[in-house]
């Protein structure tokens, strides 16, 4: 009976340390809870003058700024003019689609870049998957019961937000939609509405890289597949849509197969051997990201089919940057994730300062091939 | 017979220690919350927790009575995405909310039934067959909607997800209403104790001359309509019917079943410990939002947490059955 007892206590002090430890540790790598308290102390400052530090050193590390990268960003930067005060340490949440996915981790870090230097408290929260559309409304309901002036969110799917976005608005906070659309109709008939959106056009993303593998294809044009992200969700819908028009404009190209790979490795792995299974003279491979499409190199080249096959993704991640400089892929659509999450930054504090801002401001986008990377050195 | 009755009745007798220590947990959980962050203790947060606890505590419950029969269904995720898109597009069809949601829930009752029918008669591994028909029923989802969400329903319908009903809404009373509901079948109905008894010694349930077959379809029924309540209540909040509804819901409402110390071997269930693992569950998400901690640690944290609690169960129960009746075994 005593022992019985005695491993009650244990197992309840183990969980509670355990609460406590996993709490406490992980707490430095975002925003202290005991600081928030305490409102914004000293504390919080030298926690955010370390950031500027950190991102100094980082600068001066990589100093050269591809040339391509500074051309979008004064095309960006005009859009958003006239700009916003600066170092205000407005608190701006971030929800974005997961943190399980390279692409969307390259946009936590551009945020807390942009962040530390623009001078604003930025905190990034996320869905645990990519599926999990209940779990990204569940968290942002939360994020809307804390004190953000504005949160900046890219919903899974357009109306899986919705409900968070109405009470956001319901409390004052501002509401930037950034990368995939949340759906202006459905929020309208909920009483919501959005206070500014950017986003890339994922239509023209679709047109570029398709429209790169018709002219390596040449006049003889030939079979081509679309591996698509998860069915339903904007950037996928978008992307295939636009390879698709592409496609089917140009002569002698045919489409054979367009499948879903719902951003994952190794489902696109399974479909890009399947494609070649059916169809051994296939000659251009779209992948509406660039997981996908390295993962459909991966399967031609295991197969020993990859010579004469254009595969092309989207999101130009540093992965995909190695790849194209290898030749392994043979290219990517880019937007530059740290002028795209500044200038998100920028239009959430012109909306918390007042200021007017246009209805929807689009990242400009580059082509990546092996005949340009070398202009794409010290992309970020 | 009266012997194995009895034996049946002592292992399925109710112990609510675990549940006490889970209480204590919340409790602890929600302190530390209030003391870490000004955000918690705010009635707008509690309702956010409650409000998204109550999906997982309408799926289960269900799920507890098939657990504690000693069965399990994976299939509920893409029940309730399946049954929520048949009242989807019964609504787009034209026919009525009420009538709408009746066709919902006689889809969940069907695909309950259907996985009784296939455990039970041929006696098939019920992980398995509930396996079969989760991507059966994922894929037919896809395939009505064509994998594009259904989206814009009647107020009518909405309000299911986001009407008020005072300071609460429907989803937080329809879970609390089932919850009580299911506690009383559990514990006090000949229903509820022939699912204990079914987990607990199947073999002495039948020769009593029971119907082993009714009663197991009748669980897996029951737990099809709570997985077509979720879906519901999904679609109704989001105002949307989604072919990918309720990812992963199977595998949450079976930790919360299990937390809440129903035995994955049968034979022993809680609603109670259920209903507070459901919200143990859903302050831990909340919290760990609310002090903005990133969301790799939300899937270990849980993960640990579930992990010791089981552990903890086991090394109990299997010391109290070696203390008690030291040849029994």
């Amino acid at each position: 009976m005593m022992k019985v007892k005695m491993q009650r206590t244990l197992a309840c002090i183990l969980l509670f340390i355990l609460i406590a430890v996993t709490a406490g540790c992980s707490s430095p790598a975002s925003s202290p809870p005991e600081e928030e308290i305490n409102g914004t102390g000293a504390a919080g400052e030298v926690d955010e003058s370390d950031k500027e530090a950190d991102t100094e050193a980082e600068a001066t590390e990589a100093t050269e700024v591809s040339p391509k990268a500074r051309e979008i960003e004064q095309v960006l930067m005009g859009q958003l003019a006239p700009l916003p005060e600066f170092n205000n340490n407005e608190k701006i949440g971030v929800l974005i689609i997961t943190l399980a996915n390279p692409f969307w981790v390259s946009m936590k870090e551009g945020y807390e870049e942009a962040g530390a230097e623009l001078g604003v408290d930025v905190t990034v929260m996320a869905a645990p998957t990519e599926g999990d559309t209940k779990s990204q409304l569940e968290t942002l309901e939360a994020m809307v019961a804390r004190d953000y002036d504005a949160i900046i969110a890219s919903p899974i799917e357009p109306f899986n937000l919705v409900p968070g976005v109405v009470k956001a608005n319901k409390k004052g906070i501002k509401v930037i939609n950034l990368g995939p659309p949340i759906s202006t109709e459905a929020l309208e008939e909920e009483g919501g509405w959005l206070d500014g959106r950017i986003t890339v056009n994922y239509e023209d993303q679709g047109a570029m890289a398709a429209e790169y593998i018709v002219e390596k294809l040449g006049p003889d044009g030939g079979k081509v597949a679309i591996i698509q992200g998860i069915p339903g969700a904007g950037q996928s819908e978008g992307r295939t849509l636009g390879a698709q028009r592409v496609f089917e404009e140009a002569p002698n190209v045919e489409i054979v197969s367009i499948q879903p790979g719902n951003w994952d490795r190794n489902t696109a792995y399974n479909i890009a051997s399947n494609i070649l299974q059916a169809h051994p003279d296939i000659k251009g491979i779209f992948c509406c990201n660039d997981v996908m499409a390295l993962a459909a190199a991966d399967a031609l080249e295991a197969a020993g089919k990859r010579e004469g096959v254009v595969i092309l993704g989207v999101d130009f991640i540093s992965e995909a940057h190695e790849a194209i400089k290898e030749g392994k892929l043979d290219g990517s659509i880019a937007y530059s994730v740290k002028i795209y999450t500044k200038a998100a930054l920028i239009l959430a504090l012109k909306t918390i300062q007042g200021h007017d801002i246009p209805e929807e401001v689009f990242s400009p986008l580059a082509l990546v091939s092996k005949e340009n990377v070398a202009e794409f050195e010290g992309w970020e | 017979m009266e012997k194995s009755k009895d034996k049946i009745i002592k292992i399925s007798a109710k112990n609510s220690l675990p549940q006490l220590l889970l209480i204590f947990v919340l409790l602890g959980m929600a302190l530390f919350l209030s003391l870490a962050s000004p955000f918690f203790l705010t009635w707008e947060n509690l309702r956010n927790i409650l409000d998204h606890s109550s999906l997982y505590i309408i799926l289960a419950l269900g799920m507890t009575f098939v657990i504690a029969s000693g069965g399990i269904d994976l299939s509920v995720g893409a029940v309730a995405a399946l049954s929520g898109v048949c009242m989807a597009v019964a609504m787009k069809g034209g026919l009525g909310v009420g009538a709408s949601i009746l066709i919902g829930l006689a889809v969940g009752a069907a695909t309950g039934t259907l996985n009784g029918a296939v455990i039970s008669f041929l006696k098939i591994n019920p992980f398995i067959v509930t396996l079969g028909f989760m991507s059966l029923w994922r894929g037919l989802s896809l395939i009505i909607t064509g994998g594009i969400p259904i989206y814009g329903f009647p107020r009518g319908f909405t309000w299911w997800g986001s009407g008020h009903i005072g300071p609460l809404n429907p989803p937080i009373l329809l879970a609390a209403l089932l919850g009580l509901f299911a506690a009383i079948l559990l514990n006090m109905s000949r229903f509820g104790y022939y699912t204990l008894a079914l987990g607990g010694n199947e073999e002495a349930l039948r020769r009593s001359g029971v119907s082993i077959h009714l009663y197991k379809n009748l669980v897996y029924m029951l737990c099809g309509v709570t997985a077509a309540l979720g879906g519901l209540v999904v679609t109704a909040r989001l105002n949307t019917a989604e072919p990918l509804a309720g990812w992963m819901l199977e595998l949450d409402s079976i930790a919360a079943v299990v937390l809440g110390g129903t035995s994955m071997n049968g034979g022993r269930g809680s609603i109670a410990g259920t209903l507070i693992a459901c919200l143990l569950l859903g302050t831990l998400r909340n919290g760990l939002v609310i002090l903005s901690i990133p969301s790799y640690y939300q899937q270990l944290l849980i993960g640990l947490i579930i992990l010791l609690a089981v552990i903890f169960a086991e090394v109990r129960s299997r010391k109290k059955i070696s203390g008690s009746k030291p040849n029994s075994r």
